[in-house]
């Protein structure tokens, strides 16, 4: 769209098409260095990187001196899986727990540990074998059972870690402890803390972006907060943008009825000149922010629209994603669309689909989610790596603690079987940029009640995860409230042995 | 050393917080945020974290001699001191902070440290914790400029750092300026022309106290109120349900209006309940403590919430009044301020009395009043008495008519009924009348139905009555309140601060660090809020103007208005802050006055612009050498788009009201289990304070506001291409421009594109455009009347967008091309400013 008044004005050529970092490393409002480094500390923003990826695309924000250093993964496709996986039913074979099917919980497995209410004391609990079978898969035989086929047929590029712990019980806590580090509302999550430091790789889309979706039919009331993807005490730009999954996916993004695009154009081109004069009136750098921004809001009137467009897709890669990728909401759609994301430079795409709470529907339900979702997140890691995404692109599978070996129910009540929330030991799995492919890492015990070997804390894995992104997490803080805070809080160590 | 003390001057000349004059480094100022953020983690107040034994945090441990026979500070003397040869050494076993803390000293912080040490090595308290004492005015050069005492404080500072303060703003920019920050709303055009033809001295004092006369008052400054008090319409968690705190917001709004001094706002906030013959509304202003989140999740442990209800009180508490981040020491002693876990539990016991059990998702979790409105209360006392004058006509009756049927209860003992009465009949017989229910009436309406119709007439009244009065009593808004219960609750200290860790039993204190409660107070929730308001305590008053100093100047002169700990920033005019802090407290904590002694000082009236020296110098306008310009909270944005549209519905209080949100919004978050439902009429008018606040996905139009999930008394501000799209393509904001348009026309009818163009900016904007914007904006109405001239469908699209009536008109090419210049002017830098 070509503006029509060019105006002779350096300072206002700046702020109208570039941010404002690139707008103040001109320093051509007279703007001098130290006022320059004041204003973009306040807002998280720093001088600008040189850092360029590629030919296309340019760092935009970011802090200085992040990465720390050469990352192996630019971009996060993180597939949260709400409510808690069965990790004893889909990744963690317990032979044993056939041999002991209907037994007692031995005690020692369970002394003083705290389940939830619904449980309440594991003492005389019974133990529950896997729904259904488990083989080893691929060359690196890693077990997967046949509730997930498809990703059973990718095992080969995955890296599975079966040693995973955490310390709530309840999912909010648990999913809020798994994003942000912290157990209750108000710390940034990984997203956040990644668009903070790492800033984005575009400026016609947000860098952080969610999506949500949930199994059809499901029986789960699970709630997607937004403080799971929240910037807690970071401005308020580097939180999580939801998509929504029906109609426009960005609120406010259609021009209201009446206004055609060029009258918006115009109507932008008015904003940006008024602005203009204020600008030069009073002095005030936001004015200039503001210039930029509305000229963002513009981009992202096309191109929300055209990464929504799927006509470009060929009917092969439509069909790997299964019969629901059509579908807007459902997490076959967002796959598809997190791979289109990423290509547009998006810095951290989380995908939340809830209904993995089988408290009574491990014979019903988890049949349709795991259907749901085996087949689209095997089909994303396939298309990342079909166009060579997939070596800077970390995605990660799992969700925010795993279920108890133990039956909840009647185990004379098949169709009513269930597992109940169990921080002791749960699995997920990880592929791409840096992590070793065809990998098992860590075992939990004999009935995956707890970690027998390697344990990897929550805090553990976020370490990791900003390892591979090329920072070092103890290094990446915001001071907040008289304290620097960090993803980690005051742990974490990198998991050496799941890297490449 | 001379070279070094040369730097550290150029240093400190360079800082902009702080009001004292460069020199030796100041302990406040330059040294305990280096010692608080890399060395106290392992040499501060924590004993469990302390390494060596050696601490940092007090002078006398600090220069003791160590186990290792050396010493950490010796004063005077930098080559003596260990902490010199510790922190200068190159050898990586040797240095601190150690390489593997990843806590490295910059050079500047090094020779912060040699020089202070140099110097003496003095420790001062902290500045927050200390009396608040009378502050003399400083003596200033300049003697015309101010206005009052504030002004003052800012021009000595301006003087001695070499600045000028900046000229007065024009008279339109001000009258918004003071509309905006003092009610929300900008002035109409009348109201601001008043203003500004007033020429005689004293017209600026006259309008500040037309303007907080206004109701429209309370409702701005409502909304940090509530933001602080993290209230919402729902619970949060998962199934959210609606709970009513509604009549607990209007009575902050009506608090804030009629200049409930705020000692008065504290204690019955904290503790209304307690006062003796507490009044309702006393009672009802404790819902302050009951808005926090309820989680009805399945499979929460009861007493688990109930403690993280007592936490969330205490820690809002904290931070509202104290300044202080209680929550770090749930866990653990704090590992920069002098507050223990002990403080941190033994403040806990004063909230852990409440019947309160966690259980369950009930909004309406008892104590609750009930909060009638006035209409509504009215109407029960009228049902009251409707009831009683009914019953008395069912006694009457029975005393008479059934008394010669023998039926009464009543009737002469050995005398035998003429007719046989069912057992059931006789036993509601026998109860009194008013003691009857419905259900009872309602059996003897039929039993007599036939045979005493007249009986029967009164017996059917009585009934609909008390059911029409429990109807309305069911209805009313019920509102969580304090109440402590008989026996007290014991208190543990919670390891890591999980519920079922009890540690050490601990009684109802403050914290050690702070002035202690005098004997006379009692050691229970109103004990706590009188001693908050007592004259010994030196946070409340400092914590409370800043907060109120942070609405007009958008930052507080103390930053971090969340935290007045050591790790806080220091306020950029210490003498001015507790200059104010005494001046609240001294005119008996009257709120009105202080905002009044802001508003008309020469500082608040600064103009806004900006040249690149002083923004070079001080670019976020710490020195108050001109006057503040920061982005309008979204809030004030929408409450703006109203009023100059004139859709605003001023109307006070009353329940949520349900505005334009986008399909699906709710529906979305909750997977269907919430539906939005707009409101029709008036409703989508209202002040966005009544906006119906759902917890777990609050209002879409709103955008960096506080998310109500715990205390927020500092909003954030970021400029996003989101907001852009809000402000541009909202239902609320184009509506609102539609209808600019249509009122402008209205009012000047056959008027030139000139004319219209300029009134429609007046309204938004007061003060009239320059040449140059009329000039953009009168071509763009020329040119997009001709557009919709061809466009005769999209025009009339444009008009009639909203719910608002379209308006009939015989040039909708000219309507809708001003309505979308209006977009255009709703959406200028300006009108999202504050300036």
């Amino acid at each position: 769209m070509k503006r029509p008044h060019p105006l002779p004005d350096p300072i206002i050529d700046a702020a109208r098409h570039v941010t404002r970092r690139e707008f103040f490393g001109r320093s051509a409002t007279g703007i001098g260095t130290a006022a320059l480094a004041t204003l973009l500390a306040r807002d998280g923003l720093a001088a600008p990187s040189s850092t360029r990826s590629n030919a296309t695309s340019s760092r935009v924000g970011g802090l200085e001196g992040l990465p720390h250093f050469a990352p192996r993964a630019k971009r996060v496709i993180y597939l949260f899986q709400n409510g808690a996986p069965t990790h004893v039913d889909l990744f963690d074979y317990k032979p044993r727990l056939r041999e002991l099917h209907g037994k007692e919980v031995p005690e020692d497995y369970v002394a003083g540990k705290r389940f939830s209410t619904m449980t309440g004391s594991p003492k005389g609990k019974l133990l529950l074998q896997n729904v259904e079978p488990f083989h080893r898969r691929g060359q690196s035989g890693a077990w997967v059972s046949d509730f997930l086929p498809h990703t059973a047929s990718i095992a080969d590029e995955l890296c599975f870690i079966k040693s995973m712990h955490t310390e709530a019980v309840n999912h909010a806590p648990a999913i809020s402890f798994l994003l942000s580090g912290g157990e209750l509302p108000g710390r940034p999550t990984m997203g956040a803390w990644l668009s903070y430091g790492l800033g984005s790789e575009t400026d016609s889309l947000p860098s952080f972006v969610v999506m949500t979706s949930v199994t059809r039919n499901t029986t789960c009331g699970q709630i997607f907060y937004d403080f799971y993807w929240g910037s807690g005490f970071l401005p308020s730009r580097f939180q999580g943008v939801k998509f929504r999954g029906s109609g426009s996916p960005v609120l406010y993004l259609e021009d209201p009825t009446g206004v055609s695009r060029p009258v918006r154009r115009q109507l932008l081109d008015d904003v940006a000149r008024l602005n203009e004069i204020k600008l030069r009136d009073f002095g005030d750098p936001e004015i200039a922010t503001r210039i930029a921004q509305y000229e963002m809001a513009f981009r992202m009137q096309s191109s929300v629209p055209e990464l929504t467009d799927l006509s470009s897709e060929s009917a092969s890669t439509l069909e790997m994603y299964g019969p629901d990728v059509r579908q807007p909401g459902t997490f076959a759609y967002n796959c598809l669309m997190a791979r289109r994301l990423v290509e547009r430079g998006v810095r951290f795409v989380q995908l939340m689909h809830a209904g993995w709470d089988q408290h009574n529907s491990l014979t019903t339900e988890l049949y349709s989610q795991c259907r749901d979702t085996d087949q689209p997140s095997a089909a994303l890691v396939r298309d990342l790596k079909a166009r060579g995404l997939l070596d800077d692109t970390l995605v990660i599978w799992g969700g925010e603690f795993g279920r108890t070996p133990f039956l909840q129910g009647n185990m004379n009540d098949r169709k009513r079987w269930g597992r109940d929330h169990h921080p002791y030991a749960f699995s997920l799995w990880a592929a791409g940029g840096g992590l070793e492919r065809g990998l098992s890492y860590g075992e939990s015990d004999d009935l995956g009640m707890n970690v027998a070997r390697d344990p990897v804390h929550v805090h553990d894995f976020q370490a990791t995860l900003l390892h591979l992104l090329g920072i070092d997490h103890e290094r990446l803080t915001y001071r907040f409230q008289g304290r620097d805070f960090r993803l980690t809080d005051v742990h974490g160590k990198v998991v050496e042995g799941i890297l490449a | 050393m001379r070279s070094w003390v040369l730097f550290i001057c150029l240093c400190l000349a360079g800082t902009v917080a702080g009001e004292s004059r460069p020199g030796a480094p100041d302990f406040t100022r330059d040294v305990r945020p280096i010692l608080g953020s890399k060395c106290f983690r392992c040499h501060g107040h924590d004993a469990r974290a302390r390494q060596s034994g050696l601490r940092l945090d007090e002078r006398e441990a600090a220069t003791a001699t160590l186990r290792s026979g050396r010493v950490a500070i010796v004063p005077g003397d930098a080559s003596a001191s260990e902490v010199v040869r510790r922190i200068t050494s190159d050898d990586e076993d040797v240095r601190m902070p150690p390489p593997e803390s990843k806590l490295a000293l910059s050079e500047r912080e090094r020779k912060v440290l040699v020089e202070w040490i140099e110097s003496g090595a003095e420790y001062d308290r902290h500045w927050a914790f200390e009396p608040l004492r009378a502050v003399a005015l400083p003596e200033v050069r300049r003697l015309t400029w101010p206005r009052n005492g504030i002004d003052r404080f800012v021009l000595a500072r301006l003087e001695r750092e070499g600045h000028e303060p900046s000229r007065p703003a024009e008279r339109h920019r001000l009258v918004r300026r003071l509309y905006l920050d003092l009610l929300g709303v900008p002035p109409s055009p009348a109201e601001a022309d008043a203003f500004i033809a007033d020429r005689d001295p004293g017209a600026w004092e006259r309008l500040v106290d037309r303007v907080l006369a206004s109701p429209a008052f309370g409702e701005r400054m409502a909304w940090d109120w509530l933001a602080a008090a993290r209230y919402a319409d729902s619970n949060g968690y998962q199934g959210d349900r609606e709970r009513t705190m509604w009549p607990w917001r209007d009575w902050v709004v009506d608090a804030f209006n009629r200049g409930l001094p705020y000692d008065d706002f504290t204690v019955w906030q904290l503790a209304g309940d307690m006062l003796p013959e507490a009044t309702f509304e006393q009672r009802l202003a404790t819902g302050f403590c009951r808005n926090h989140p309820i989680n009805g999740e399945g499979g929460r442990i009861p007493e688990e919430n109930r403690v993280d209800y007592v936490m969330d009180m205490t820690e809002t508490t904290g931070t509202v009044w104290l300044g202080l981040t209680m929550n770090c020491c749930r866990c653990h002693d704090h590992k920069y301020d002098r507050l223990k876990q002990r403080d941190y539990y033994s403040l806990f016991a004063f909230f852990n009395q409440t019947p309160v059990d966690g259980g369950g998702g009930d909004p309406q979790t008892p104590p609750v009043v009930e909060a009638p409105t006035d209409e509504q209360r009215e109407e029960l006392e009228r049902l009251w008495r409707a009831v009683a004058e009914r019953v008395e006509a069912v006694v009457a009756a029975e005393q008479t008519a059934l008394a010669r049927a023998g039926d009464a209860p009543g009737e002469p003992e050995g005398e035998t009924p003429a007719v046989e009465t069912p057992e059931e009949i006789r036993k509601i017989l026998e109860r009194p009348a008013r003691d009857r229910g419905p259900k009872e009436l309602k059996k003897l309406e039929e039993h007599f139905g036939s045979s005493q119709p007249e009986y029967a007439g009164r017996l059917r009244s009585l009934r609909e009555t008390i059911e029409r009065r429990d109807g309305l009593r069911r209805s009313l808004p019920r509102v969580m309140v304090m109440e402590d219960m008989e026996k007290r609750r014991s208190t543990f200290m919670l390891a890591v601060g999980l519920y079922n860790k009890p540690g050490e039993e601990v009684s109802a204190a403050v914290p050690v660090s702070l002035p202690g409660m005098p004997e006379s107070l009692p050691r229970n929730r109103l004990g706590l809020a009188q001693w908050l308001v007592a004259a010994e305590n030196p946070l409340t008053a400092r914590v409370a103007v800043n907060r109120m100093w942070q609405q007009f100047f958008g930052v507080g002169l103390v930053k971090t208005a969340e935290d007045f700990g050591v790790q806080g920033e220091a306020p950029s005019h210490p003498g001015l802050l507790d200059w104010l802090a005494l001046e609240l407290r001294g005119s008996g904590w009257d709120v009105k006055r202080l905002f009044r002694l802001i508003v008309t000082s020469a500082t608040y009236r600064q103009s806004s612009r900006v040249s690149p020296a002083l923004l070079e110098r001080d670019p976020d306008n710490r020195l108050l050498a001109r006057g503040a310009r920061f982005r309008l909270p979204s809030w004030a944005i929408r409450d703006q788009a109203l009023a100059t549209s004139g859709l605003l519905v001023a109307r006070l209080g009353g329940p949520p009201v349900f505005p334009y949100q986008p399909e699906g919004v709710w529906s979305d978050a909750t997977f269907g289990k919430k539906k939005y439902r707009r409101d029709e009429g008036e409703k989508l008018y209202r002040r966005s304070l009544y906006t119906f606040w759902r917890r777990i996905v609050a209002p879409s139009l709103f955008f960096d506001v506080a998310s109500r999930q715990t205390c927020t008394v500092r909003e954030s501000r970021t400029n996003t291409p989101l907001h852009a799209l809000t402000t541009l393509n909202d239902a609320t904001f184009f509506e609102a421009a539609r209808v600019l348009a249509t009122r402008v026309s209205e009012e000047l009818p056959g008027a030139t594109g000139r004319d219209l163009v300029v009134r429609a900016f007046r309204r938004v904007l007061i003060r009239p455009p320059r040449d140059d914007e009329e000039r953009i904006l009168v071509g763009r109405l020329e040119a997009l009347e001709r557009h919709f001239a061809a466009e005769p469908q999209a025009a009339s699209a444009i008009l009639s967008s909203g719910a608002a009536p379209a308006p009939e008109t015989d040039a909708p090419a000219r309507l809708a091309a001003l309505a979308a210049v209006c977009n255009v002017i709703l959406n200028l830098d300006e009108t999202l400013t504050r300036e």
